[in-house]
């Protein structure tokens, strides 16, 4: 069973209901009778329902068991703007108009409880579904930060196969303070446990290890790495390690003292996106790993952005984690 | 009230500033202190002052002041 097949066994195992604000693109339809049908999530289209099931006929597809919201018409509009006007402290007829938007509609399911989370972004830009699901949506407790994070798995590694390391933030903040840095790994060593099941061991990743070289650079993750034990000190954290110090046993032996994560880190937290980037990228193409995301996280509820040329099987995939995201 | 005037009392509500602060020139986020999270809230909130529906992508191009006048004119135009 690969990875994907695993988060779908997941996901069917306790199915959450899942929004989806872009009912007009077909590939959301064809998506979510694929999802309802393998009992993968409960989804919830948003869009003009005439519109919606015309364009599932032209599909031929039955939406039976599924349900469509119209955000401009639906009841829990003024609820929802109600509740987006006092949490944003803006005038009731500024909410509506923007929660009467698909986008903010579904983040405010979310906010609400009426969804469990969110999958969007295959006609929206992933800034915009960035700061509407902060908007909406808000963060997970303790956290101020969206950011995202990578599945790689390796086909080979230290003679283990299919070896599993999750990479954050690779593709949302560019340059993060300490704080955002602390909050991306423990937003990342949530999702290693929730969506992963893995026993975090988070590495803040510098090209010095433990004091090796001062700069202001290295400062900024052994910061972090301090403000990270004080949001969640029950994690395996260390700092600052070099890759190799994290992840290689024999140099971690030689290199740091007293440590539960050096040599054994599964979660690496890379400085900045410069590295976070090129990084998953170099892992990918060279070492032919597999990489799933960006995967957002640090959301009070799960969000997911799909690029715009995301596949139907691509919208599948990222259904059943966040279904699996959701129900943790 | 013309559509400059409009503009320049909703940013100001908005933003919670004071509209003497803003002018034809005012960049929204640099001059004004618009965050990208209030950005989508002031397309909204033009979007009620002038019962239009706006572009989201495009609107959020928009940088100044002056540049929303023209924008929103020409939306309204074509209404």
């Amino acid at each position: 069973m690969n990875i994907v097949e695993t988060f779908i066994a997941k996901a069917q195992e306790n199915p959450a209901r899942i929004v989806y604000p872009e009912a007009s693109d077909s590939r959301i339809i064809q998506a979510a009778v694929k999802v309802q049908a393998q009992g993968i999530a409960h989804p919830i289209l948003i869009g003009n329902a005439d519109e919606v099931h015309a364009l599932a006929s032209e599909l031929k597809l039955s939406l039976e068991g599924i349900e469509i919201v119209d955000s401009k018409t639906d009841p829990s509009l003024e609820t929802y703007s109600q509740a987006y006007a006092d949490k944003r402290d803006l005038r009731e007829a500024i909410a509506k108009k923007l929660v009467r938007k698909p986008l903010s509609f579904g983040g405010m399911m979310v906010n609400q409880g009426v969804a469990d989370g969110m999958v969007a972004g295959v006609a929206t830009a992933t800034s915009i579904v960035i700061q509407t699901a902060t908007l909406t949506v808000g963060f997970q407790e303790g956290l101020s930060t969206p950011s995202s994070f990578f599945i790689m798995i390796l086909p080979q590694f230290q003679g283990e196969q299919d070896k599993i390391f999750l990479f954050a933030d690779s593709a949302v903040n560019i340059q993060p303070s300490a704080q955002q840095l602390a909050e991306i790994a423990i937003a990342s060593g949530t999702n290693a446990k929730a969506l992963l099941g893995i026993d975090p061991k988070i590495a803040f990743l510098s090209f010095s290890t433990q004091g090796s070289a001062g700069h202001a650079d290295a400062d900024k993750v052994i910061e972090a790495l301090s403000i990270a034990r004080q949001i969640n000190p029950a994690f395996e954290m260390d700092g600052e390690l070099q890759l190799d110090a994290a992840i290689i046993p024999s140099v971690a032996a030689k290199k740091v003292k007293e440590s539960t994560v050096a040599g054994q880190a599964n979660v690496l937290i890379f400085p900045d996106l410069d590295a976070g980037n090129i990084g998953y990228k170099l892992v990918q193409y060279m070492a032919h790993a597999k990489a799933i995301g960006p995967i957002l996280q640090g959301f009070a509820k799960p969000v997911n952005d799909m690029s715009r040329g995301a596949s139907v099987d691509d919208l599948i995939a990222v259904s059943a984690i966040t279904s699996v995201q959701a129900r943790g | 009230m013309s559509t400059l005037e409009r503009i320049k009392n909703v940013a100001a509500e908005l933003l919670k500033i004071e509209s003497s602060r803003v002018l034809e020139t005012s960049r929204f986020v640099e001059d004004l202190g618009a965050d990208s999270m209030q950005s989508i809230e002031l397309v909204a909130a033009f979007e009620e002052e002038f019962d239009i529906e706006m572009d989201e992508d495009a609107a959020l191009a928009v940088k100044t002041v002056g540049d929303a006048v023209g924008f929103i004119d020409k939306v309204l135009a074509e209404g």
